[in-house]
């Protein structure tokens, strides 16, 4: 297109620069130019000069932008989202709030206390996303990107052993039965592709190499970063350095999430107190701009014994409060009221730590 | 300024060129600031062509005039006032989005801009049957939410798939697509002649703005605040030469005293030519689908108006059992 800018291109701001000294604005002065005469007439060298031309010029044969760019009506989306599917959490009024499941090919945020249960839902929804298509699960893979060193490869067995045994009470048909052969916990296991991550720059530089591994492994359904806050949190001395990296971060997960075949992004995020006017409360941490990064948020929490999952930013769906308790097979219904619930040290405090039930 | 170059207008040929580059003129700029009489002299030129292609080149770049009459007869046939689709924000809008001109919702997560973006869109793809150009930069669009809104309008299934077929999405993730959507859109425009039947498009939504031009900004990079006017502009001459409504979306800061106040500084607050804010009704314990949203900054109605409103005005959710297996795995426990 003949209205493209040169300031408006992904150039390098000094080739931007030299561009603008030696008169080109726009595309359409740059339509005769030869690579030998633009590198004499702006002082470029020949590799930037055959760049900028690349660049201003590829709009007409649009193959590579297209793909970049994809422009849909709301009814293809429509087609797409019903194809895409959801990760049930086993809590199905969990799966009623968010509709099915958190959502493939969006991202969404899960916020709460230490000993909450992030993790615990995350692991669950690593293994979720592996049931065959027959049980109406997703057949998927899950990469598992882990900050903190949270990441207990024995729960995954627990909570595996679980699922397997679960799908193996509900088979009826053959389809199912056969499904169940292959559907075990080894196979679970090597569904689930572990990354630890020491610090941000690592977690960057996974980012940036993501996109290539789910190429190689197109069976990803779900990609889990636990924890967005930690590095994050504890590394960068320069807030608004962070939040800058932060925002990047969100749209290049955001990028990755609404790819064509993107999986779901799920993240956890750590609470932090906020003091304001006399009165505190726990905010989820990183900022508030950051709030803005995932399009789904869950807050997990305790009131009383009994932890409850709100959700609390949805672009599809209402805000809800549901409880929800962890066993040994993972994260589960809660069974038993508020009431009945078997009281516990009474030292612990509605934000502390507090034991899981053995596993 | 423009290159001077052969074709540009008459006379200037490209001896003249060749002359004009001899005594460092390149630019169109630099021909007009410079004496054309001392510029003769200097690249041995005729004056006289010197000051004819000078003629020229001005009246090519000069703005023309129009009488205030003029305008304002143009305003009247052509402005048109677009309903948001919510009653009270409409109210604080005067009455919904004004064609040519920029607004933005701007407010925290989880405060409904993207709600309210879905509402505008279809209710101009819907009611007005016109088309829709969303640029969903943050992953929020979601096409069921976009159907529900329109079951509530509705119950006729091709009518509802006629009106998502009116809304484009366009999902970009940096800046600098988004700026090419633009000029694409723009270039599109041109070719079809702004008075298409129809098939041109009314509303331009972008949510959200910030997504894409917050992480440039701040810190010692120089170009994001250059990037950020370059999309402000594009903007603005959509909203402005092609008669749309431009709605935009944008997070929030606090300042020093924990007020509330628009993302991305105050070069961006000039831009757009009316504010909202949306924020949560404060409320100890459950949490609501009620927003209030307040008047920042408009030009018809004053400012700190306040109203409130309902995000999902349907009590009943329906919830959709999508996949058969899946309910059998839930009665696990």
């Amino acid at each position: 297109m003949m209205l493209r800018t040169v300031c408006s291109s992904p150039l390098a701001p000094s080739v931007k620069v030299k561009l603008i000294t030696a008169g080109f604005h726009t595309a359409a002065d740059l339509t005769d130019v030869q690579p030998l005469q633009l590198c004499k007439a702006a002082g470029l060298s020949q590799e930037e000069a055959d760049e900028v031309l690349r660049t201003l010029r590829d709009d007409p044969s649009p193959v590579q932008r297209r793909a970049a760019v994809q422009c849909l009506t709301a009814l293809d989306l429509l087609h797409q989202e019903e194809t895409r599917g959801s990760i049930v959490t086993f809590c199905s009024e969990l799966d009623t709030v968010l509709g099915g499941g958190i959502p493939v090919g969006r991202t969404t945020e899960i916020c709460g206390a230490p000993g909450v249960g992030k993790t615990q839902l995350c692991v669950q929804l690593a293994v979720d996303v592996q049931i065959p298509v027959c049980f109406g699960g997703l057949g998927g893979e899950a990469v598992f990107v882990d900050t903190e060193g949270g990441f207990v490869v024995e729960r995954l067995v627990g909570v595996a052993r679980a699922a397997v045994e679960h799908c193996a009470a509900l088979a009826e048909d053959q389809e199912q039965r056969g499904a169940l052969e292959s559907f075990t916990v080894e196979k679970i296991l090597s569904g689930v592709f572990l990354m630890r991550c020491h610090d941000y720059v690592e977690l960057l530089a996974e980012l940036h190499l993501l996109p290539d591994f789910l190429k190689k492994h197109p069976q990803v359904r779900l990609v889990v970063i636990d924890s967005m806050a930690f590095p994050f949190r504890h590394e960068l001395e320069d807030l608004s350095q962070r939040t800058r990296l932060l925002s990047g971060f969100a749209q290049k997960l955001t990028r990755l999430a609404s790819a064509q075949h993107g999986p779901a992004v799920v993240l956890t995020n750590q609470m932090t107190t906020k003091v304001s006017s006399s009165q505190s409360r726990l905010v989820p941490a990183l900022g508030e701009i950051w709030g803005h990064a995932a399009t789904q948020k869950l807050i997990l929490h305790w009131e009383g014994a009994q932890r409850f999952v709100s959700l609390y930013k949805s672009s599809s769906h209402k805000d809800a409060t549901v409880p929800y308790q962890l066993t040994a097979e993972g994260f589960r219904d809660a069974t038993v009221s508020v009431s009945s619930f078997p009281s516990r040290s009474p030292a612990a405090g509605s934000h502390s730590k507090r034991p899981r039930t053995e596993h | 300024m423009v290159l001077l170059r052969e074709g540009l207008c008459p006379g200037l040929s490209e001896d003249l060129i060749k002359a004009l580059r001899e005594g460092d003129v390149r630019t169109v700029e630099d021909l007009v600031l410079s004496d054309p009489e001392h510029l003769a002299q200097k690249c041995s030129v005729s004056y006289k062509a010197l000051v004819a292609v000078r003629r020229v080149l001005l009246a090519q770049h000069t703005a023309f005039p129009v009488s205030g009459a003029d305008l304002y007869d143009e305003l009247l046939s052509s402005t048109s006032i677009l309903s948001t689709g919510i009653g009270s924000v409409d109210k604080l809008l005067d009455s919904g989005l004004y064609t040519g001109e920029i607004t933005e919702l701007c407010g925290g997560p989880g405060t409904g801009k993207t709600q309210t973006c879905f509402s505008v869109a279809v209710h101009v793809a819907h009611e007005l049957k016109q088309k829709v150009m969303y640029v969903d930069t943050n992953g929020g669009i979601c096409a069921n939410r976009l159907l529900q809104i329109l079951q509530q309008k509705t119950a006729n299934t091709a009518e509802q798939m006629n009106a998502l077929q009116r809304i484009d999405v366009l999902r970009v993730f940096d800046v600098f697509t988004l700026l090419s959507c633009l000029q694409n859109l723009r270039a599109s425009s041109l070719q079809r002649g702004s008075v298409g039947v129809g098939g041109s498009v009314k509303a331009v939504i972008v949510d959200s703005v910030s997504a894409v031009l917050s992480h440039m900004l701040g810190g010692k990079q120089n170009e994001g605040m250059s990037l950020m006017m370059q999309v402000a502009t594009e903007l603005k001459i959509i909203a402005k030469d092609f008669n749309v409504a431009v709605l935009v979306t944008n997070h929030v800061t606090r300042d020093r005293n924990n007020q509330l106040k628009a993302g991305l500084g105050q070069t961006w607050s000039h831009v757009p030519r009316t504010r909202i804010l949306l924020q949560r009704t404060e409320q100890p314990g459950a949490s609501s689908s009620f927003r209030t949203a307040t008047l920042l900054k408009s030009s018809r109605r004053p400012c700190y108006l306040m109203e409130e409103f309902d995000l999902s005005p349907q009590p009943q959710e329906e919830s959709r059992p999508r996949f058969a297996g899946k309910r059998k795995l839930d009665t696990d426990s």
